[in-house]
């Protein structure tokens, strides 16, 4: 017996892809604003100047929940119902 | 994506799988979970770096230490020390002539290579990627370094050789 979620599958066969690309690439652009982030609060906390060090640590956790927050978003794989 | 005998196989197992090929095999959602631990692990290291300047500052230097006799140091050399606190930074003393003298740290600027003084151009050189530094002041001539170096203050008292923290 198929049902919403089957019929939506079956509908909208590349769903799953488009999400999972979708999410990867964000994922990917926090991680690398990330970075960026980390190497000038290393360079800036040489010159002791905190407050870059302050905001970058705001913005670089910002995007920590965001990713985890992406997460929710990740879709199931297709299960095989076929089988059963 | 999912193959038909994973789906029997309980969750905790298929961390240990049999057949190599699985356990090489990253799916997407592996992926995307590593790079959000990663995220994490960069946020926390980007905390860890504002916890370090508030909870251990770093000392300035108290007092005057004495280096050196001032008839060590010939007209147009340099001197290398080391002052201990809380830790230990390499300095560079450098005598320009004419009764002028400075004290750098010796750690470039750029990747903390050792610089030095170089009299016949008249310029302080990292050697490592060719970063120039102005004897007088610290300041960048040339190169890659992103901020002068960090200067002390140098006295001369009865033929020996004190520096301090400089007093701007």
């Amino acid at each position: 017996m198929s049902d919403f979620r089957q019929s939506q599958n079956e509908a909208h066969p590349n769903k799953t892809n488009i999400l999972l690309t979708g999410i990867i690439l964000l994922l990917i652009l926090f991680v690398t604003i990330q970075i960026w982030f980390l190497f000038g609060a290393l360079n800036n906390a040489l010159q002791e100047n905190l407050n870059f060090a302050i905001t970058t640590a705001v913005g670089s956790l910002a995007f920590a929940f965001a990713s985890f927050w992406l997460l929710r978003y990740l879709p199931e794989p297709i299960k095989n119902s076929k089988k059963k | 994506m999912s193959k038909d005998n994973r789906e029997e196989i309980p969750q905790w197992k298929q961390d240990f799988p049999i057949q190599q090929k699985e356990a090489t095999h990253v799916s997407r959602r592996e992926f995307a979970k590593f790079l959000t631990l990663l995220s994490g692990a960069l946020a926390v290291g980007n905390t860890a770096i504002v916890v370090k300047s508030l909870a251990f500052p770093e000392k300035p230097l108290v007092g005057e230490h004495p280096i050196c006799l001032e008839s060590e140091v010939a007209e147009g050399e340099s001197f290398q020390f080391e002052i201990q606190g809380s830790k230990t930074i390499p300095y560079l003393l450098i005598n320009l002539g004419e009764g002028e003298w400075r004290a750098f740290e010796q750690k470039c600027t750029h990747l903390s290579c050792a610089v030095k003084y170089r009299h016949d151009i008249g310029q302080i050189e990292c050697p490592c990627h060719k970063g120039y530094f102005n004897p007088r002041t610290g300041n960048v001539i040339q190169g890659p370094p992103p901020r002068p170096l960090p200067q002390l203050e140098v006295v001369i008292r009865e033929g020996q050789v004190f520096v301090k923290a400089q007093n701007t």
